[in-house]
């Protein structure tokens, strides 16, 4: 064997402090070079060690600790003193927010109880009417209202005007045109409830040629038109 | 200046907090002295200076303290403080200009037995300090950790939750690529 064959033994040996291997021992026994290399690797490493140990284990200055229960008081005393501050100023603008958005809410909920009750009153009123104009002018109010209200325009385009289920449709749109005499009206009225239920039916109903039923009607008969027509449906 | 409170909260509730904000003041405190220290120690095994080494410690017993209520396992305090000492340690050392101040002065400051070994020593911290800043940062803190009050392979693999295997064969492989670039 060569000294060479012992070179990575000798150097695990001198880096790990452990006891020799009998085999390196017997080598070492008769082989000066190897024990000199030995001898200088853990010189080395003893080296690297104390001068390690020697950099790292360095105490502190004595003022160190001092120093650091100070800047623990003075972070202890900043952080009250900005929990404070972001108390008050939390509080300041929850305050501003509820200021501001109060009108907001309180026009969307009169709006909305408006928008609840309007629809099925307007068409019972129109009815009994049998006239054109008080829908009209019923129908351009609410759009005034509507237009010149951005807040509650939105919350009454979300509004359903009358919910009819879709088989009843075509109908509604006879019914509409026959006591407002406006079938544009009635189109438009179908066509925004067609469009919230699109999920369901996405056809919009066809509205044929609406024959505009005589206005002078008495209310049984409309009735009993609206009911034929429903029943040929 | 009057104390803010809540319009939820009782005085009582206040008072548990304001008591339970300052155990867990006494109980930091009571590891201050210990854990200091060991911050102080990791930060000037990176950085060699001890004015930036004591900046660094600050810094982490500061950044410890303020995450102190948040820390479930308080057992694991020590690991952490080393986590965090030794990150910012490194950062602190990766400003070149602190760099350069700091080898200039650790190179006087050193402790010199005689004035013939001044010359080798200082070389060979030198040369030690460079070998240690191509370790791996892994390497380095198992090297650093060992060196730090003589701390068995046990507590370090305590400290740094790892496998004792794990950090003996980080710490033979340091010691080696060391002595390779000492030789």
């Amino acid at each position: 064997m060569t000294c060479d064959k012992y070179e990575n033994a000798l150097l695990l040996a001198a880096a790990s402090n452990d006891e020799l291997d009998a085999k390196l021992a017997r080598h070492l026994e008769h082989c000066s070079t190897c024990r000199m290399t030995l001898r200088s690797e853990r010189e080395l490493f003893s080296r690297i060690d104390r001068t390690l140990r020697a950099q790292v284990n360095e105490d502190p200055p004595s003022a160190f600790l001092a120093q650091l229960r100070l800047q623990l008081s003075k972070e202890l005393t900043a952080r009250s003193g900005w929990n404070r501050v972001w108390h008050v100023a939390g509080a300041a603008l929850a305050l501003i927010l509820i200021a501001a958005l109060y009108p907001l809410v309180n026009a969307r909920q009169s709006s909305v109880q408006g928008n609840l009750a309007t629809p099925t009153i307007r068409v019972a009123q129109s009815a009994r009417i049998t006239q054109s104009a008080r829908a009209r002018e019923d129908f351009a109010v609410r759009s005034r209202h509507h237009s010149k209200h951005p807040a509650v325009q939105g919350a009454a385009a979300r509004e359903p005007e009358v919910l009819v289920p879709p088989d009843e449709q075509k109908a509604f749109v006879q019914f509409v045109a026959c006591v407002a005499g406006r079938d544009a009206i009635a189109q438009a009225v179908v066509t925004r409830a067609a469009n919230k239920t699109v999920n369901r039916n996405t056809e919009l109903p066809q509205v044929p040629s609406v024959d505009i039923a005589d206005l002078q009607l008495g209310r049984a008969r409309q009735e009993e038109w609206i009911n034929q027509t429903g029943s040929s449906e | 200046m009057q104390e803010f409170t809540w319009p939820g909260r009782t005085a009582e509730t206040e008072l548990a907090l304001d008591l339970e904000k300052a155990a867990l003041r006494r109980e930091f405190e009571q590891r201050l002295e210990e854990c200091g220290t060991l911050a102080f120690r990791i930060a000037c095994g990176v950085l060699r200076n001890t004015a930036d080494a004591e900046d660094v410690a600050q810094e982490a017993m500061l950044r410890s303290y303020r995450r102190f209520a948040r820390l479930r396992d308080r057992s694991r305090f020590r690991a952490w403080l080393v986590r965090i000492s030794f990150r910012l340690a490194l950062d602190h050392g990766r400003c070149t200009r602190r760099r350069q101040q700091r080898e200039t002065a650790w190179a006087t400051d050193l402790p010199k037995p005689t004035a013939e070994d001044i010359a080798a020593s200082n070389e060979f911290a030198r040369r030690l300090q460079k070998a240690m800043r191509a370790l791996p940062e892994k390497s380095q803190l198992v090297l650093l950790l060992t060196s730090i009050d003589g701390h068995s392979l046990e507590e370090v693999a305590e400290l740094l939750q790892l496998p004792v295997g794990t950090v003996k064969s980080r710490l033979h492989s340091a010691r080696k690529q060391l002595a390779e670039k000492l030789r």
